[in-house]
């Protein structure tokens, strides 16, 4: 099974657009991609064909890659009820309501997650996986699923997407990096700075700095693009929500554009197919 | 000098009278300084820890030590007068005051102590941070004052000598109970002007255009560092605490050995460092972690704490996790800051990215969010008000608008050209007669009928001369590169009258053809000074007033001709914004000295050594 996990040093740094992009240069090029999040915390969710229910950006994920949305993209997806409470639909289907006296069962839901991974990577040339948040919360690394989770179950390499937007996106990278538990830390094998505005050559020494440190390699450096993207958390209820019919249609143009910078922006998807190994 | 003397002799009579709430213009300087000495009776010292020599109208050389506060301080004050006494001293003028200021300053007066608050990101929480600290200090008694060397913001205000500092310092220096916030305090004020260019003021004035590569190119090494040194000697001379703020991420090596905003600075100023970081995004462990260490080994010593900030939710989880990260990092964590629900002017125009609009009233307001929107703190008042603020950046986003406000821009040339091609313009024009249409500055610019930069000194393209709005006869003209900066008190000549303070601050002159809205007052020379248009049958107003929504009187006058469905707007709860800002920084304030390791700061800042 071919495949590559996208972290991010934050919330909002831009995993979702970028996996979506992913998907759309490898299903250009004809190399069968599929999506797939183990786990998503989102309030915003698609019905599958088949009654079940995913996280948004899987679905959209989907469409990029040319695929019609299916459960196993998302396993499981947490939704956010109010008042500590929060939903837990597994495969699909709402399993439970978990509260802090009655929390998820990890085990349960690692195993189901790495299953529909490898269901799904059964059937497609590459998964495009996304990890959740920022893989080192020290607070709950150990109890983590889709991000060293995944890494530690599957053994799948991974790649760290910072938002240059806000600064300090070496600082992220690094950070992130020297947190990673050791055992998985050589899966780790890539970076990519995303939202730059400008001559992207003014990075080149700090990009170089972090290479040496880490081991690292530099996939690219992409622009800032004022595209209209679904969000997933209730972080980024900002401009980018998009509603109703065009929604899809607006999103393929967007992510068609945003893969042309990409390629444009000189980005090196050949070292990312190496490291997502067979 | 005999005035001085007179006065003089009358304060020794008088003896102690700590501050003086009677006198007009208490405080002058600070809240809770001595007045005892209104006039220093060791004027002029000449010493060169408290003042310098300037050169008077008549070329006369003349002691100037108006930032002293020496002797505005109690314990200074009962001092002198117990060697005033002790030695029986009676007349102003004694050649002994010299000895007594001596033996003063030997037991009073010591250099100031800086502390630096660096951020992992923009948008950390490093000015609330400063803010809090001044206003913590502050409340302990101590003399502190803010510091941000270079500083890039739309957002500036006008000091009371005439210069142009970034918002946020001014806002930072209330927080310590500064009266008089000057432009020592943010000696550098990038002004971006595209995406490349950015004004650089110097000290408040303008200095120049740079672009990125020639700002760290030429100016940073050259004149730059030296304006950083110099400036936060100044303020140490004279306040107990300096409190610097970094810009962005300290820890961006690609730029580290040009950077004198971050730890460049803390070296100049031989400055301990306080990392605060953002809770609210994720990965703060990371942030705060990867700043540290990629920090180089000699500037990172002088990192003595990091302080989590804006964690929303419970923080049990969150603080679980500490200790790991101290061990790590070997930093130890001085405070988890939950979010802290207070308004306070916003910064820079990071605060408007994706907001469509603010408020919950039912008139909606819709102000142009031009692409050069600057000097957007004037709307914040508007924001408390019983009303929705909807950003307009097409012209559909103007339906149903109760009324229209045209903000300031840093460039009133294209984003009028912007508006042009938008079709927001046309808009505007429809809506005349219909809602109130307020201009500021830039807005009120483009409000005239004609906007001559034939010398294309605010577009860059010569040979402009555009159409404006044509609400108003008025003609604006960009002439000379230079600008006009003022800060003002004026008397409103409509409505029921009554005060706006304000400030200008503007390229180019207006010809006014229209009804004034105030009148400028000039305690000094009298003149009588008209400013603003009005045209109240079609409700129409503009004015250069920055902050013309801060004081009740104009804000309270706008909002009556707002009306939706025949509703007004509900303004019987209406305060002055100075005094809803002051709320918040108490508040502010209360929230991080409950969740700060407050002696470790105290220690971090040498209090007690």
């Amino acid at each position: 099974m071919k495949g590559i996990l996208v972290l991010g040093t934050s919330s909002g740094a831009g995993k979702t657009t970028f996996c979506a992009m992913l998907c759309r240069y490898l299903a250009r090029k004809g190399m069968d991609p599929a999506p797939f999040k183990g786990l998503n915390l989102s309030l915003n969710s698609y019905a599958t064909k088949d009654g079940g229910e995913i996280g948004i950006g899987q679905a959209f994920q989907a469409w990029s890659a040319g695929l019609e949305p299916e459960t196993d993209m998302n396993p499981v997806l947490l939704k956010p009820s109010g008042n500590g409470v929060i939903q837990m639909v597994l495969n699909g289907k709402p399993e439970m309501d978990i509260s802090e006296s009655r929390p998820m069962d990890r085990g349960t839901a690692m195993s189901e997650a790495a299953a529909a991974m490898e269901r799904l990577g059964g059937k497609h040339g590459i998964l495009v996986c996304e990890g959740s948040g920022s893989p080192v919360e020290l607070n709950m690394m150990d109890r983590d699923i889709a991000n060293v989770g995944l890494m530690r179950e599957t053994g799948i390499n991974a790649i760290l997407v910072g938002d240059i937007e806000r600064g300090g996106v070496f600082a992220a990278i690094y950070g992130t990096w020297r947190l990673i538990p050791e055992d998985v830390r050589g899966q780790l094998r890539g970076f990519v700075i995303n939202r730059f505005r400008g001559d992207a050559s003014i990075l080149r020494d700090g990009i170089v700095r972090i290479e040496e440190l880490t081991g690292m390699r530099c996939l690219g450096v992409l622009p800032y693009m004022d595209l209209r993207f679904p969000e997933e958390d209730s972080l980024s209820d900002s401009s980018g929500r998009l509603s109703g019919q065009d929604a899809r249609s607006a999103f393929m143009s967007n992510i068609d554009e945003f893969t042309d910078a990409a390629e444009a922006a000189g980005f090196d998807f050949d070292s990312l197919l190496g490291m997502s190994g067979e | 000098m005999d005035c001085i003397k007179k006065k003089v002799n009358e304060e020794l009579k008088a003896g102690w009278i700590g501050p003086n709430l009677q006198c007009d213009y208490h405080p002058s300087h600070f809240t809770g300084q001595d007045c005892t000495f209104c006039y220093c009776p060791f004027y002029p010292c000449e010493d060169t820890d408290l003042g310098d020599f300037i050169v008077g109208r008549r070329g006369q050389r003349i002691w100037n030590c108006s930032d002293c506060l020496f002797i505005h301080r109690t314990p200074v004050v009962k001092y002198v007068l117990s060697e005033v006494e002790r030695l029986g001293i009676t007349e102003a003028g004694d050649p002994r005051f010299a000895d007594i200021l001596a033996s003063a300053k030997d037991k009073f007066y010591r250099k100031g102590r800086a502390l630096m608050v660096v951020g992992a990101t923009s948008d950390a929480g490093k000015s609330v941070t400063v803010a809090a600290l001044c206003r913590i200090l502050h409340r302990r008694g101590f003399l502190v004052a803010p510091f941000k060397s270079q500083n890039m913001s739309l957002n500036s205000k006008v000091t009371r000598s005439g210069s142009e500092i970034a918002m946020i310092q001014t806002l930072q220096a209330k927080a310590a109970g500064l009266k008089n916030p000057d432009a020592h305090m943010n000696p550098i004020l990038l002004k971006p002007k595209g995406d490349t260019v950015s004004q650089v003021m110097v000290l408040g004035q303008p200095y120049g255009d740079y672009n990125v590569t020639d700002y760290y190119g030429e100016f940073v090494p050259g004149p730059g560092r030296e304006i950083v040194r110099e400036n936060i000697d100044f303020l140490k001379g004279r306040y107990d605490f300096v409190i610097m703020e970094g810009a962005g991420s300290p820890a961006e090596i690609n730029i580290y050995d040009r950077d004198i905003a971050n730890m460049g600075a803390a070296v100049i100023a031989d400055a301990d460092v306080i990392l605060v970081v953002n809770v609210e995004w994720g990965g703060s462990f990371a942030y705060a972690l990867g700043t540290i260490e990629l920090i180089p080994e000699q500037d990172r010593k002088r990192i003595k704490g990091v302080v989590f900030n804006n964690l929303r939710g419970r923080p049990d989880g969150f603080k679980s996790a500490i200790p790991e990260f101290e061990r790590i990092s070997g930093i130890p964590v001085l405070g988890v800051v939950p979010h802290a629900d207070v308004t306070l002017p916003s910064e820079d125009s990071e605060a408007l990215r994706g907001v469509r609009g603010k408020g919950e009233g039912k008139c909606i307001v819709g102000v142009i969010r031009f692409p050069r929107i600057a000097n957007f703190t004037d709307l914040d008042p508007l924001f408390l008000e019983d009303v929705s603020v909807r950003f307009v950046e097409k012209p559909s986003d103007l339906d149903g608008v109760d009324a229209v406000v045209l903000p300031g821009t840093k460039n009133t040339v294209n984003d009028l050209r912007w508006m042009d091609e938008r079709g927001i313009s046309d808009r505007i024009r429809g809506l005349r007669g219909k809602v109130p249409i307020v201009g500021i500055c830039g807005g009120y610019q483009m409000m005239g009928s004609v906007l001559d930069d034939s010398q294309g000194i605010e577009g860059g393209v010569p040979g402009t001369v555009m159409q404006g709005l044509g609400l108003f006869d008025n003609r604006t003209e960009f002439g000379e590169y230079s600008k006009r900066i003022v800060n003002n008190t004026a008397e409103m000549l409509v409505g029921d009258g009554g005060e706006v303070t304000g400030y200008e601050l503007h390229m180019g002159t207006t010809e006014v053809a229209e009804k004034p809205l105030f009148e400028i007052k000039n305690l000094f020379t009298k003149d009588r000074q008209l400013e603003g248009s009005v045209r109240e049958d079609e409700m129409l107003f503009g004015t250069y007033f920055h902050g013309v929504f801060d004081r009740m009187p104009f804000r309270k006058y706008f909002l009556s001709f707002v009306t939706h469905d025949g509703e007004r707007v509900d303004t019987s709860d209406t305060r002055d914004y100075d005094d809803i800002v002051e709320d918040n920084i108490e508040r502010l304030a209360d929230v991080f000295e409950e969740n700060l390791d407050m002696d470790a700061v105290l220690r971090i800042l040498g209090v007690g050594e």
